[in-house]
């Protein structure tokens, strides 16, 4: 059941259309990975879903409520995880943490135990009492995404979960953000970090210059790229016609490329169905195999099959738009 | 409401934690009485002198005003800097509306004023003596209008103004014609008289009788001193100021911070 429906969204600052007609649905307690290079729409579109700015056009259903006419309502399904920490410099994280949770309007002894259970959780205990001007911006970033485990909202939206943390920490908080989610909470997750939203997202909505270019589970969407699983196959013996065409005659074989005699690269679909029928093929044609490697296309390569682009290309032209 | 007096706690803790410049305020307030007031006292002509009895006395519900004025309206720093740094995307991100969460800060800004105002007022008391009960009430609620008023004007300023630099500079213009050409520093009556002397240009007579300040630290002196007498304009003229920058503020920080 979808939580967010967006019906041609739109922003416009000025001449930039930030955001561009996007209509997006977004089920209930899934982990939702909006990607994108800097300068996409993402932050954008996150800013719009939460009310803290106004479409120029089009809407959208969070909850059962929609932005323009009830954002009070949706307010109180939301919370946010902003990409940079929004954090009063002379407050410390406690201080910032107590009052965001007294806010959200948690009772006094929950409220204490959820900051100091979510603060000792983030490493970020001996460091509460601390002026914020003071911390890294390391330890900026997890006051922030703590603020966001503390609500538990119904809807969260994090931006960048993982920017400047270290990678013991990213994996901490990917933990962390799977069981908000456990614990029912729909997520989601603005990245540019390709690999983040893999490991993450039940879905994930590719965005480019404003507009969402394609959105799937990321299993479907790097098995939409024909041809994108790779198998090298290295031969003990040199390969025959017989071998080359019969591996040709497989449906999910797109290209083989005879690099060396014995030596062969097979690009291919849905490698994990089809690799036990080439072995078979192999064995039975008595081509002993030498050593045999697999690739399956990322998010990376999902992301320059629409655009044409890596995801850094992608940055520098939103950079000059 | 429990929005609202989240908020206040919220702007009083940040408020707290400038203690050295808050030091510095009341220093520069204290040094204003303890030096300015004493000097000035030998350098009055004698008509004023009549007038007045002693600067010292005349000038410390002026200083009352400074402090409240100058704390009033810190809260456009604040903000000011909240939207530069777009920490405002975070207070409308809250489960909070848009109207408690003006409002909150309007009324923030206010009570800071008269938080910080109460000593400087204690002192005024110390010095000129005690008004009666009901003096007092009315002081304190007059003073409040004067607080809250200011709180907006700083809101509206600090929201409709994003650079820094042209904030600092509007604030600067703002202190220094609301405190020169008021009865601060100099009695009402003597701006009047140049100004029909044509000396002083009557546009800003005006401005000085209907400035808040003025009527802020005349109401005080009216009933410590007897001088200038009550009058209810001086109430009326707060409440105007007040309910019209409260509201401007209330409108620009609902409307201007969510484009920024």
């Amino acid at each position: 059941m979808a939580i967010i429906q967006t019906i041609d969204l739109t922003k416009r600052f000025k001449d930039l259309v930030a955001v561009d007609k996007l209509s997006l649905s977004i089920d209930e307690g899934e982990i939702f990975g909006l990607l994108g290079p800097n300068g996409a729409g993402k932050t954008t579109t996150v800013l719009m879903l939460s009310t803290v700015i106004k479409p120029t056009k089009g809407t959208a259903i969070v909850g059962d409520y929609d932005i323009r006419k009830n954002p009070d309502d949706v307010r109180k399904l939301i919370g946010i995880c902003f990409q940079e920490p929004k954090l009063m410099w002379v407050s410390t994280p406690w201080d910032v943490l107590n009052w965001h949770a007294k806010v959200c309007g948690l009772s006094t002894r929950e409220r204490k135990r959820r900051v100091k259970q979510v603060l000792e959780h983030v490493n970020m205990w001996d460091h509460r009492r601390k002026r914020i001007h003071g911390l890294s911006g390391g330890m900026k970033k997890r006051v922030e995404v703590a603020k966001i485990l503390i609500q538990r909202p119904k809807i969260a939206f994090i931006d960048e979960p993982t920017s400047q943390i270290d990678v013991v920490g990213k994996h901490k908080i990917w933990n962390m953000i799977r069981e908000l989610r456990d614990e029912g909470s729909t997520i989601i997750l603005a990245t540019n970090e390709l690999f983040e939203a893999d490991v993450l997202s039940d879905r994930v909505g590719i965005m480019h210059k404003g507009k969402m270019l394609v959105c799937d589970t990321p299993k479907t969407l790097k098995d939409s790229i024909l041809g994108g699983d790779i198998v090298e196959v290295q031969l003990e013996k040199e390969v025959t016609k017989n071998v080359l065409d019969e591996l040709k005659g497989f449906k999910e074989v797109v290209e083989v490329v005879v690099v060396k005699s014995d030596d062969l690269r097979i690009h291919l679909n849905k490698v994990e169905k089809v690799v036990p029928q080439i072995m078979n093929l192999f064995l039975n044609e008595r081509l002993p195999i030498s050593s045999i490697r697999m690739s399956e296309p990322s998010l990376d390569d999902v992301f320059v099959h629409y655009t044409g682009l890596t995801i850094e290309e992608a940055e520098q032209k939103s950079k000059s738009r | 409401m429990k929005a609202i007096l989240h908020l206040i706690e919220h702007d009083f803790r940040n408020f707290f934690r400038y203690k050295w410049w808050l030091a510095g305020l009341i220093s520069m307030n204290l040094a204003d009485l303890l030096i300015m007031a004493v000097v000035y006292n030998q350098m009055l002509s004698p008509e004023i002198a009549e007038q007045i009895k002693s600067y010292f006395s005349f000038f410390a519900p002026g200083v009352t005003v400074v402090g409240l004025f100058a704390s009033a309206f810190m809260i456009g720093r604040e903000i000011n800097m909240e939207v530069r740094r777009q920490i405002h995307h975070y207070m409308l991100s809250l489960p909070i509306t848009r109207l408690e969460l003006a409002l909150g800060r309007l009324l923030a800004g206010g009570l800071r004023g008269m938080m910080y105002m109460t000593p400087l007022l204690l002192t005024t008391f110390l010095i000129i003596g005690f008004p009666s009960l009901p003096q007092l009430f009315i002081i304190l609620g007059a003073l409040f209008l004067l607080a809250t008023g200011i709180s907006g004007v700083s809101i509206a300023t600090a929201v409709s103004i994003t650079s820094f630099e042209k904030f600092i500079t509007a604030r600067g213009l703002i202190y220094y014609v609301l405190f020169f050409c008021s009865s601060i520093f100099y009695p009402l009556s003597l701006i009047q008289t140049l100004g029909q002397e044509g000396i002083m240009p009557q546009p800003l007579v005006v401005l000085a009788e209907l400035n808040p300040l003025s009527n802020g630290a005349d109401l005080i002196r009216a009933f410590l001193l007897g001088n200038p007498a009550f009058t209810f304009d001086m109430i009326r003229n707060l409440v105007v100021f007040s309910a019209i920058f409260v509201t401007a503020a209330t409108i620009a920080y609902m409307k201007i911070i969510e484009r920024k």
